[in-house]
């Protein structure tokens, strides 16, 4: 029964290769160019996939709201809002490109773009939309840049965050030490948090995501301008010594072991409210999550911890993208256009979306005080880098950096092996 | 079984032997071909339409530098992404896991599951209840009890770690099961065995009642023990029982998947093939490299049942 079950599952993903091998003919290329902003005469429907949860207050917006007023605007126009959990969304759209079923607009993960656009899947807006220019110059640089691969923006930033030192304040006060701005405070005040019982920092995994600030603030690297090599920026000096910060804090006992990832460790949020841990980094979405497990828990914010390069995050967010087969570009695109309003982006800044457009900047704080350490860390934050090898790199990056944790490597040997690793993956796309 | 004995027709045609019966088994051969073709034809479409028809084309796929979307060029690449497939050091250590999952858990379930078989095949009170409860394991689901594993072996005092800390002293602390490729394998291999057993102990379970009591009661009263009853009565009945359960379970000691995938993910070297397939194809797009993988792994299947189904008729033979 095993032995079926497993040949069965081998089976499965056999059928699923055919079905794609089985899927020949040209990529349709849609229909319908995407005309000036504000043309009256749209109409069809657009299918517009985003990975918001199926009950949160983001759906209801969309749904409630967005949608309502922007079929009122154009009322020959039927936005389909699809919600599709985010852990699925990937294997769905990659299917639906294999089987060339994919929707007019997709709110994609930044880190998906490039690998769409490689694809050949999306339409290049740099090139297609009139309008370009103006709206990307109205969006901060960092989220723009995530969509750019091959010398084309194939999309737009929709939403977007980045990573803040999440602390408790009640840990400090109870070890009389002050919140660190930089890795030499860090290490100074880690042995008065530990005799108060709190780890210094706590982090849930060693991805780009988690690794990248300590990286760049350390004045490190990733990759060159021109995202074909690694070696010389990922396993440089300053990246060695960002690395370097984590794995001392882990040798001294200041940093969890949930770092290397497994069940049953005290999550990142839940150590935080109970003063297991000093200080994590985290998004914007904390504060509702915190506000509802632990109501009686002050969260406090600070830019993340500095090294010789600065106060350095990582961007997260989502980006959308209209697909090359989409048969209604010209009511897809004025859709798009109208998420990234200023109507539709205040709207979804209330139920908890940053916004991407820089005149927003100052009246976000009105909607949410705790926008204002997230719009500071955001001037400068950084997107990961844009290719489509992104995904695999990002794995051997937390496979090796885990390995310098444990110990079995030094961070040199570490941050050697993944560069070379990923000049190999770079090198395909050269 | 050597040449098939004469079937009475056969029988009562001796007088011309030879010519009668090649008639007749040419009548009956053909008409017989085309029934029994008739019988095989259904079941084989379906298996050629399953399993055949998409491991040639895995095959194919895996001699180009497959790209999924429609109408994108696939560059044809010969023999490179099995050259590359065995020279990536990250493959041949999923080989290396999956060899040590299969030499751990293979013996243990079936020495288990023997035992088990034995237990349950003597007259005890309650054993359809206990046959039942060692079955179970078998038809739950491998996501509930991977998960439900994972929460066992957690870092924190999960049952695993009260077993290994506070009964055994194994270890001064709690584990860290997940952190370390090895002691990851103690979970994963403690699921495949706890899940399997069931499953062979119902094989030999099978062959065991086909065993005559007479048997057993002619050679006690020949004065063998239970030992030597299970040895020379037993035994021989249920070695070719004990033949398929290995192959079948070396087989799926080699595809293990979906409790590394959810236990795991192939974290701290734990990548077995089939998840190290998974991630290429179907998480980097490498459908090319994904399917050599995938094939590489199943003509290393191939090779090791089939020498050790040479293995076994040569034994069954002596």
């Amino acid at each position: 029964m095993k032995t079926i079950k497993h040949l069965a599952s081998v089976a499965a993903l056999g059928v699923a290769a055919v079905a794609l091998a089985g899927c020949t003919g040209g990529a349709a290329a849609g229909s319908s160019a995407i005309g000036e902003p504000g043309a009256t005469d749209i109409s069809g429907t657009v299918t517009f996939w985003h990975a918001f949860g199926s009950d949160s207050s983001e759906v209801k917006t969309l749904d409630e709201i967005l949608i309502p007023r922007f079929e009122e605007e154009f009322p020959d126009v039927d936005v389909k809002a699809v919600p599709v959990p985010y852990d699925e969304l990937h294997q769905k759209l990659i299917t639906a490109v294999a089987g060339d079923q994919l929707p007019d607009l997709v709110r994609a993960d930044i880190i998906w773009v490039p690998q769409l656009a490689d694809l050949g899947v999306l339409e290049p807006l740099s090139a297609s939309m009139p309008d370009f220019d103006d709206i990307a110059d109205a969006v901060f640089p960092g989220p723009l840049a995530t969509n750019l691969w091959q010398g084309e923006y194939y999309g737009l930033p929709l939403g977007t965050n980045t990573r803040v030192t999440m602390y408790n304040d009640a840990v400090f006060a109870a070890a009389g030490v002050d919140v660190p701005a930089t890795f030499e405070e860090l290490a100074e005040i880690a042995p008065a948090l530990k005799a108060a019982g709190a780890y210094a920092f706590a982090d849930n995994g060693a991805s780009g995501w988690n690794v990248l600030p300590w990286i760049w603030s350390a004045g490190g690297d990733i990759v060159n301008d021109d995202v074909t090599k690694a070696s010389g920026y990922l396993n440089s000096a300053e990246s060695v010594a960002g690395i370097q910060t984590l794995v001392d804090l882990y040798t001294d006992g200041h940093l969890p072991p949930i770092i290397l990832g497994d069940a049953g460790g005290m999550s990142t949020s839940d150590g935080l409210a109970q003063g297991a841990y000093a200080t994590i980094y985290d998004g914007p979405w904390m504060y509702p999550i915190f506000a509802g497990q632990y109501p009686d828990f002050v969260l406090n914010d600070a830019p993340v911890i500095a090294g010789d390069g600065g106060s350095i995050s990582v961007v997260g967010g989502e980006d959308i993208v209209l697909t090359r087969s989409s048969e209604n570009k010209a009511a897809a695109a004025e859709f798009l256009r109208f998420l990234l309003s200023e109507e539709a982006q205040l709207e979804m800044a209330k139920v908890g979306q940053m916004p991407v457009r820089t005149d927003l900047r100052d009246g976000l704080t009105a909607i949410n005080p705790y926008y204002a350490q997230f719009v500071d860390q955001l001037a400068n934050a950084r997107p990961r880098p844009a290719t489509p090898a992104w995904p695999q790199i990002d794995a051997l990056i937390q496979d090796e950096i885990r390995a310098a944790i444990r110990g079995d490597k030094t961070v040199q040997e570490a941050l050697d092996a993944a560069a070379e690793q990923a000049d190999a993956l770079l090198a395909q796309y050269n | 079984m050597t040449a098939p004995t004469g079937t009475p027709s056969a029988a009562l045609v001796s007088a011309n032997p030879r010519r009668r019966r090649s008639t007749a088994v040419a009548g009956d051969g053909r008409r017989g071909a085309f029934a029994g073709l008739a019988f095989v034809l259904p079941g084989f479409a379906v298996y050629a339409l399953v399993m055949l028809y998409p491991a040639v084309q895995t095959f194919l796929l895996s001699l180009r530098d497959w790209k999924i979307t429609p109408g994108a060029e696939s560059p044809w690449v010969g023999l490179d992404n099995y050259v590359k497939a065995f020279g990536d050091p990250k493959f041949l250590d999923s080989l290396v896991n999956a060899v040590v999952y299969t030499a751990v858990t293979v013996p243990l379930q079936i020495a288990i599951g023997l035992f088990l078989a034995v237990l349950l095949d003597s007259k005890l009170p309650g054993r359809v209840a206990f046959r039942v409860l060692f079955y179970l394991p078998v038809v739950t689901s491998w996501v509930v009890v991977s998960l439900l594993f994972q929460f066992m072996f957690s870092s924190g005092d999960g049952p695993a770690n009260f077993i290994a800390v506070d009964v055994l002293h194994l270890a001064d602390e709690n584990i860290g099961w997940f952190r370390e490729r090895w002691t990851s394998f103690i979970a994963i291999c403690a699921l495949g065995v706890w899940k399997g057993i069931g499953w062979a102990m119902l094989i030999f379970l099978a062959a065991l009642t086909a065993v005559p009591k007479e048997l057993h009661e002619a050679a006690a009263l020949d004065g063998a023990g239970v030992l030597n009853r299970f040895r020379f009565v037993s035994v021989p009945a249920i070695r070719g029982a004990l033949s398929v359960v290995f192959i079948l379970l070396l087989i799926g000691g080699f595809n293990v998947f979906i409790s590394v995938l959810l236990m795991t993910g192939g974290a701290h070297d734990t990548q077995v093939p089939l998840t190290y397939m998974y991630d290429q194809a179907f998480k980097f797009l490498e459908f090319g490299y994904g399917s050599a993988v995938s094939f590489s792994l199943t003509a290393i299947v191939l090779a090791v049942a089939a020498l050790q189904y040479w293995w076994t008729r040569r034994r069954m033979a002596d």
